[in-house]
């Protein structure tokens, strides 16, 4: 309650406002994350007291998540791994005329889990974040096998080529430096290429760019291929099947996100990817998966951003940074001279809970921010197709190049671009390959570490009470469906 | 108004310096992401400049990836000879030089001072059965591979300590049990959660947890003990070993002798500054500051003592003393080469049921061509003119035939993008000619 009434005073709720107007803005723009964003604002807003500093950030940070979808949906252009998930149905319902619904449930989505993770993030963290720690490398390692099964939720409809898609992206997840040895690999004496391949530059490439590249290619002057956006319809954007389709799959998301998002190395990603199999595999429909099916938007939006909030838990609680945006936020508090840690909910409990209810605030703002320029961006898709695609290249390149600011990073790009209109030429699916980025170093890293730790001993992923439930978890959701169907 | 501000100060306190060099612009190099260590030094450094009246203009640009050396390689090349850049570095840079072989090494460039540091501590669990550092030499000496470490990256400032302790005690630094942790909070977290025997990262990360009781400092790295600090150093402890996380500057290679003696007198003037030491409070770091000569030389020995532990270490590379069933750099590659193989293998067997390939070339080629433009004129031209370009490509490609519409709101929506990002978001463009 003592947070509210700081978070409501009308500067700070002015802050949020600033803060949840350009985080969506920076979410809608690829490759310009919220980390990014803060970390430049961070010498503007010394100025700021920490408090208002802070709900700022917290905006920006929530913002981003929604902007994000945006571009997904839309233009199948995610800017960030965590909403790849939401452009597989989003943008088909797009290209069928159902942008707004499509736009509207990921909203409405975020605002419910948001909420829910907030309210699970102010009465749980001490509990949750204690579960927290007993995941170590043998766990992170079953989990990232159980995120592998979701590849087959996105296979497309060839097995053999959903794998070569997915080989591809673990062998670019190769590139780099070998973390745990620090030996490089693969980075053929490009110095660029030491730090590996930038999942964003593989997002992008493989989506804005070589969906860009592919249109040219099968460009045949007259055809219009987008059906025409229509408006929104029933209440708030959503008919009654939408709604009754979308609510069940927020709270899985939700449920699936937060404590997810909760775990130290858990990622953005894997939620989101598991949330998408959950749903195809609970569908009513499951044929409609593919051909715009509204719940798996709903349910990988809402799991992205309850994630969002359960990285806040760990931070917060013991001020540990997991994830790049956490990590620059720890640098914030640190210019304050602020010590996150296990001390900070005692001696700073203004500050902690005036950043929580400014999530709260925030989250409503986003809605009543989102929800009506939902008509305003379906709009997007009616500009002429050379002024958009024109566009999305310039977009693309610029934040290619703001990674790192060298060029090989756009040449990167355009390459990855390229192969990308390659895949999608010959009918292979793309989700797979950055599933295979995103997971493959995450497997390698953590099951090397295992075993480092237990000296060669393998038995550890099985001995292990959590890694045993979680690789049972994985076996089973390969094998359950096969079953079933037998029985049936 | 605080810009105003800052101006005015600025007037009034170049005034008092009159007799001494003051910079109308410098350029800050930091060789990382905005938000890292180097990058809030180079930030704090550039503020403080300018407060102080130094420089009237600091400019700070981010050029991050492979711990440094990229920025490093840049910085020497792109501003040779000149003698208003500096560039942000640190111990972590110079054994990423030794690591990844790096081609340009810190005796290039014009080194001017050493700035601040921190201290590294070596902590376990709270729960832990090491109760001293005794107590964890000890268990090192019985069976080096049982004693795991978390810290951060190979070869970083943290697996160099393990490396000089496990030389200091007679164990070979090759056989420790280190394990690489992407980022600070990762590796903490696997402390807390007691799955690795001890810890080692900057006195500042592990403190809060010092404090609250959850993990115990064996040691502090520090040559004396540091006041405030109720840790041991090692030396106390009887084990000859001290290392501090340092960051420097340096200027570029090839400046003549009065520039580089011009900004080493500048730092030596910022040092001494009331807001320069309240920067240091601020960020709790230690300051470590050795002007010129005595940093070159400091440097000279510290490029030694670094480049043995890596070598020690075995190039970092774990050798397999102390298990047979780990997993070695190159199986995960094989897998997925092997992997790669026979699904396209597989898929080149059953050919033939693909559909042609067919498509407009006309469209691609024109797609193709702006991005082959984008890549070749993004430097030497800048963002605004090569975006222009591939916008218009690209438009044509999509059957546009408007050249001047396009060009105009090709051109429109890249200074757009291109003042948001420089001015609102202090990014860093290639400005090329147009926009200076």
């Amino acid at each position: 309650m003592m947070g509210f009434s700081v978070a409501a005073v009308p500067s700070n709720l002015l802050w949020a406002f600033a803060g949840v107007t350009l985080g969506t803005a920076v979410g809608v723009l690829p490759g310009i994350g919220p980390a990014l964003t803060v970390a430049l604002l961070l010498p503007v807003t010394l100025a700021l007291s920490p408090t208002s500093a802070f709900i700022m950030f917290a905006g920006i940070y929530y913002g981003a998540m929604y902007g994000g979808s945006t571009t997904s949906i839309l233009l199948n252009s995610p800017g960030e791994s965590a909403s790849i998930a939401t452009a597989l149905e989003g943008n088909v319902m797009a290209r069928r005329g159902r942008g707004a619904a499509a736009l509207s449930t990921s909203a409405l989505g975020s605002f419910v889990a948001g909420t829910l993770a907030t309210i699970a993030l102010t009465f749980l963290a001490p509990v949750l974040v204690g579960v927290a720690l007993h995941f170590g490398p043998a766990e992170y390692f079953a989990l990232a096998v159980l995120a592998f099964t979701s590849v087959s939720a996105v296979l497309g409809r060839s097995l053999l080529k959903g794998l070569f898609s997915l080989f591809i992206g673990l062998g670019l997840g190769l590139v780099g430096i070998d973390p745990l040895t620090g030996k490089a690999r693969f980075s053929l004496g490009v110095s660029q290429l030491l730090d590996g391949i930038d999942v964003v530059i593989l997002v992008m490439g493989l989506f804005a760019v070589g969906e860009t590249f592919y249109l040219a290619w099968c460009w045949k002057p007259g055809e219009e291929d987008v059906l025409s956006p229509k408006g929104g319809e029933g209440f708030m954007g959503l008919t009654r099947e939408d709604w009754s389709r979308s609510w069940p799959a927020w709270l899985r998301g939700s449920a699936i996100g937060f404590p997810l998002g909760v775990l130290p190395a858990g990622g953005a990603e894997i939620p989101t990817f598991l949330s998408y199999m959950m749903e195809k595999r609970l569908a009513a429909k499951p044929e409609e998966f593919g051909q715009g099916a509204i719940e798996g938007v709903a349910g990988p939006e809402a799991a992205n951003n309850a994630a969002a909030a359960g990285v806040l838990v760990p931070l917060l609680t013991l001020g540990l940074p997991t994830s790049a945006t956490a990590a620059v936020l720890l640098a914030a508090f640190q210019q304050y001279g602020l010590r996150p840690g296990p001390l900070l909910f005692d001696s700073q409990p203004e500050l902690v809970w005036s950043l929580i209810a400014s999530l709260y605030v925030g989250n409503a703002m986003l809605l009543v921010l989102n929800l009506p320029l939902v008509g305003l961006w379906v709009r997007v898709l009616l500009m002429p197709k050379p002024l958009l695609y024109g566009g999305i290249l310039v977009l693309a390149s610029l934040g290619a190049y703001s990674l790192n600011g060298s060029v090989v990073d756009v040449v990167l790009l355009y390459v990855i671009g390229a192969l990308g209109a390659l895949l999608r030429r010959f009918d292979f699916p793309v989700a797979p390959a950055v599933l295979g980025l995103i997971l493959g170093p995450l497997a390698e890293q953590q099951a090397r570490r295992a075993l480092a730790i237990s000296q060669g001993d393998w038995t550890v992923f099985v001995t292990r009470p959590i890694s045993a439930a979680i690789l049972a978890a994985a076996v089973l959701v390969l094998l359950a469906p096969r079953w079933f169907r037998r029985r049936a | 108004m605080r810009r105003l501000l800052v101006l005015a100060l600025a007037l009034l306190s170049s005034s008092s310096f009159s007799q001494e060099s003051r910079y109308d612009r410098l350029r800050i190099m930091a060789p990382a992401s905005p938000g890292g260590g180097w990058d809030q030094t180079a930030r704090a450094l550039a503020a403080v400049l300018r407060e102080e009246g130094i420089a009237r203009v600091v400019e700070v640009e981010n050029v991050s990836g492979a711990a440094g050396t990229i920025g490093l390689s840049r910085f020497a090349s792109a501003y040779r000879g000149q003698g208003d850049a500096l560039l942000v570095t640190g111990l972590v840079m110079l054994s990423a030089i030794v690591m990844n072989e790096s081609p340009v090494s810190l005796a290039e460039v014009t080194p001017i001072a050493r700035l601040t540091g921190e201290y590294e501590v070596l902590v376990v669990p709270a729960a832990s059965d090491f109760r001293s550092l005794a107590d964890l030499t000890a268990a090192l000496r019985r069976d080096p591979g049982a004693v795991s470490f978390a810290g951060g990256s190979a070869g970083g400032t943290d697996q160099l300590l393990v490396g000089l302790l496990a030389r200091e005690v007679g164990v070979d630094p090759a056989s420790t049990n280190y394990i690489a942790f992407s980022g600070g909070g990762d590796s903490l977290a696997a402390l807390l959660g007691s799955q690795v025997a001890a810890g080692v990262s900057g006195l500042s990360e592990y403190a809060p947890h010092i404090e609250s009781g959850s993990l115990r400092a064996l040691a502090i790295s520090s040559p004396d003990p540091v006041p405030g600090v109720d840790i041991l150093t090692f030396r106390e402890q009887g084990l000859d070993l001290a290392i501090a996380n340092w960051r420097g500057i340096v200027a570029p290679p090839g400046i003549p002798g009065p520039s580089r003696d011009s900004l080493v007198s500048a730092v030596d003037r910022l040092v001494r500054t009331p807001s320069w030491q309240e920067v240091l409070a601020r960020y709790g770091w230690v300051d470590l500051y050795l002007p010129g000569d005595r940093f070159e030389q400091f440097l000279r020995l510290e490029q030694r003592r670094v480049g043995a532990v890596v070598r020690d270490l075995g190039g970092v590379q774990r050798a397999s003393a102390s298990g047979s069933g780990e997993i070695a750099e190159m199986v995960f590659p094989g897998i997925v080469g092997v992997g790669l193989l026979v699904s396209g293998g597989l898929l080149l067997a059953r050919r033939g049921s693909e559909p042609r390939a067919s498509g407009n070339g006309r469209a691609l080629g024109f797609v193709t061509l702006g991005a082959v433009a984008d890549v070749i004129l993004l430097e030497p031209a800048g963002f605004i003119a090569a975006s222009s370009v591939l916008f218009c490509c690209a438009a044509r490609g999509f059957g546009s035939r408007r050249w001047a519409r396009d060009a105009v709101l090709g051109l429109a929506f890249s200074t757009g993008a291109y003042l948001l990002f420089t001015r609102a978001l202090s990014l860093s463009l290639p400005a090329g000619r147009l926009f200076p």
